[in-house]
């Protein structure tokens, strides 16, 4: 009756059926680290890895605090140009000022169509590689 | 909505070369297995900035793709130590040594007491009965009437955690698994206001406003005691951005 049912996914702060108490579907992560680990077989069938069921658990939290941490650094980039919108070049801008997030120059780069660039007022070329050789 | 078509759209170009550490060979990945849903990222973004910013769309994408490339680079290398010593399942301390040898060596301990409080959880759940801080709970772990079962593969452990939490009786309100004891000893929950947003997702599935009157489908789920906290639960958004 009143109780959210298991699919409707409406409990209030994010915490549905579908995850658990965990903040983040932990099938969804664990399909995501299948396809990482399945050594170029690609399906999830035979051949590739298993995967501990407690593994996805530690990932749902360490999502968490990545997401946390990433945004708070892309907060910073926001404030910086005076804005209080979060683009994606701000998350660009934390990912090349934080070698922790090294990993992730190739997804943060603009992709040409969609360039990221057009509200950090220009400073830094769309499509250009980053140049950051004194960090590496 | 924000639910991404148009993430589909350059969600193709960017699998080839974000996904790195997977199969290129693969048969194109559907979006919604591909990345985390949009609306959990958002949801954890908003926790840490301040009330009145606002994400574009783009960043929201932005993200949720870097999500997935931290589970594929996280889990490349745990892969790889497995690789050399021969096992085949990735287990948690996999993914938590691969986490300290690529820099995330901050999440390791409060990940290990996360990780800790969900063993100790299992084993109640499953060990000396479920009824440890209660009686009377239904044996919801046997039957998935509120867990997602189709779509869990190891239906076991998500299902303790569907039945216990989402199917709306959460008893206990200080349950070990979700609450690490030392209040504010990690700093690294302060900072990330992770510790208070991860009650808050418990406050919105045991507190009783949330169901109306308490989750009542197992006939004991009223926990009055609960109200105290759950408020102060919904006032997560003040914190955690400084």
């Amino acid at each position: 009756m009143r109780i959210a049912r298991p699919y409707s996914g409406v409990s209030r702060s994010g915490a549905t059926a579908r995850t658990g108490p965990h903040a983040l579907p932990l099938a969804r992560i664990k399909k995501i680290m299948k396809r990482s680990a399945g050594d170029g077989s690609g399906g999830d069938g035979a051949g590739a890895r298993m995967i501990s069921g407690e593994a996805p658990v530690v990932f749902s939290r360490a999502c968490e605090l990545f997401v946390a941490e990433l945004t708070q650094a892309a907060w910073a980039a926001t404030l910086e140009g005076r804005r209080r919108t979060v683009h994606a070049e701000d998350v660009a801008a934390a990912v090349r000022d934080t070698d922790l997030f090294d990993f992730l120059v190739d997804v943060v780069k603009p992709r040409g169509d969609d360039g990221g660039g057009v509200d950090a007022g220009g400073r830094l070329p769309p499509a250009a590689p980053v140049h950051r050789g004194a960090l590496d | 909505m924000d639910m991404g078509f148009h993430g589909a759209a350059n969600g193709t170009a960017s699998a080839a070369a974000g996904n790195g550490g997977g199969g290129a060979q693969a048969p194109p990945v559907r979006e919604q297995d591909r990345l985390m849903p949009i609306a959990n990222v958002i949801r954890i973004m908003r926790r840490v900035l301040p009330p009145h910013a606002k994400i574009s769309d783009d960043a929201k994408e932005t993200i949720q793709e870097c999500v997935s490339e931290y589970i594929s680079f996280i889990t490349g290398e745990a892969n790889e130590r497995c690789q050399r010593e021969q096992r085949k399942t990735i287990t948690a301390e996999d993914v938590l040594w691969a986490m300290s040898r690529l820099g995330f060596d901050d999440y390791v301990e409060p990940l290990s007491i996360y990780l800790h409080r969900f063993r100790e959880f299992e084993g109640e759940a499953r060990g000396a009965g479920v009824g440890h801080h209660h009686h009377g709970m239904p044996p919801m772990m046997l039957k998935p009437r509120g867990a997602p079962g189709p779509m869990v593969p190891h239906g076991d452990m998500q299902m303790h955690a569907a039945g216990m939490y989402g199917g709306g009786a959460m008893p206990h309100p200080h349950h070990p698994f979700h609450m690490p004891p030392h209040h504010g000893q990690y700093p690294q929950y302060e900072m990330y206001g992770g510790e208070h947003g991860m009650a808050a997702y418990y406050g919105g599935a045991y507190a009783p406003g949330n169901s109306g009157d308490g989750g009542g489908s197992s006939g004991n789920g009223h926990g009055g005691e609960s109200t105290p906290p759950a408020a102060n639960f919904e006032n997560h958004q003040t914190f955690g951005y400084k």
